[in-house]
């Protein structure tokens, strides 16, 4: 594939070369060569670990207790503020709202298990 | 009704499923701390762990939209709030309430209050709700209950003033909850 460039004004020649394991880049008469298979690992292990995180959906415990109700199934569609388990701990019966609207892919707990806090109850 | 710390707003109802549903329902549209909703009787009263609340007429049903607090705090106030209702039955009439912390008050060995504080929590707490059954003037009890509830109406053999002992409570709760939320 040969591609025309232009950066600032100046126009450059740029080929790009696949092979099976390497892609090789022509500028000019300059030539870079890439292995393919480990390039691509670093580049997702690069962009997907902050996207992770940025984007991870998850309902953990705010504080230890025991789960005494579930209100929702896998694959439920949440709304925000929808009431999606109930808590019981320190004798109080607590409701878990969701924070976030969108589908539930697991649950991670089940009714009457006991949980710690931050231990992930929903993820999105 | 008012102490020099605060105005008590009270929302009375004649009957209602629940006071801490109706406390939930009304907060989660606007949060008024210190509101106070009193029902004359309940259909649907509940404990813990979703036990049923004999709540007929007579009796004192009534839940209060706390301040947002801290979950520490919260659990600290509801074993304050048996104290608290201990100390006004004590001072109020000639009886001896033993507190079962943190949820029950009894007398002689029965079941005279109930208290289930319910907290609604996102990423923190969005807003709680105490509530409060007093079984104040309840002539009697259904069998099943005879052994483990009682009156303040049978121990006494007397009828009692609900809404002084409301406002003894609440005033009780507001001083406490200033003290450990400062």
């Amino acid at each position: 594939m040969k591609l025309k460039l232009r950066i600032k004004g100046k126009e450059y020649q740029v080929e790009i070369l696949e092979e099976r394991n390497e892609v090789k880049i022509k500028i000019g008469d300059k030539e870079f060569s890439f292995e393919k298979e480990e390039k691509e690992e670093i580049a997702i292990a690069q962009v997907s670990f902050p996207k992770r995180n940025f984007s991870k959906k998850e309902i953990k415990a705010p504080i230890a207790g025991i789960i005494s109700e579930i209100l929702v199934k896998e694959g439920d569609f949440i709304k925000k503020e929808q009431k999606v388990l109930l808590l019981s701990s320190m004798k109080m019966e607590n409701e878990i709202v969701s924070d976030f609207e969108g589908r539930i892919k697991e649950i991670l707990v089940k009714k009457n298990q006991e949980v710690k806090e931050g231990d992930t109850l929903i993820i999105f | 009704m008012k102490n020099e710390k605060l105005q008590f707003k009270i929302k009375n109802f004649k009957t209602l499923p629940s006071t801490n549903q109706k406390a939930k329902e009304i907060a989660k549209e606007k949060l008024e701390a210190w509101l106070i909703i009193v029902a004359e009787e309940q259909t649907a009263g509940y404990g813990r762990k979703q036990a049923s609340w004999y709540s007929p007429l007579g009796g004192l049903y009534f839940s209060v939209v706390l301040p947002k607090s801290n979950i520490e705090d919260l659990q600290t106030l509801t074993i304050l709030a048996a104290f608290i209702v201990a100390k006004v039955i004590k001072a109020n009439f000639a009886l001896e309430p033993l507190i079962k912390l943190p949820n029950d008050i009894l007398l002689n060995d029965k079941k005279v209050c109930g208290i289930l504080t319910e907290n609604v929590i996102g990423k923190d707490v969005r807003f709680s709700v105490m509530g409060i059954g007093l079984n104040t003037n309840i002539k009697e009890f259904p069998k099943e209950l005879q052994e483990t509830a009682t009156s303040l109406k049978i121990e006494l053999g007397k009828q009692v003033n609900n809404l002084e002992i409301l406002k003894q409570i609440v005033e009780g709760l507001n001083d406490q909850l200033k003290g450990i939320s400062e």
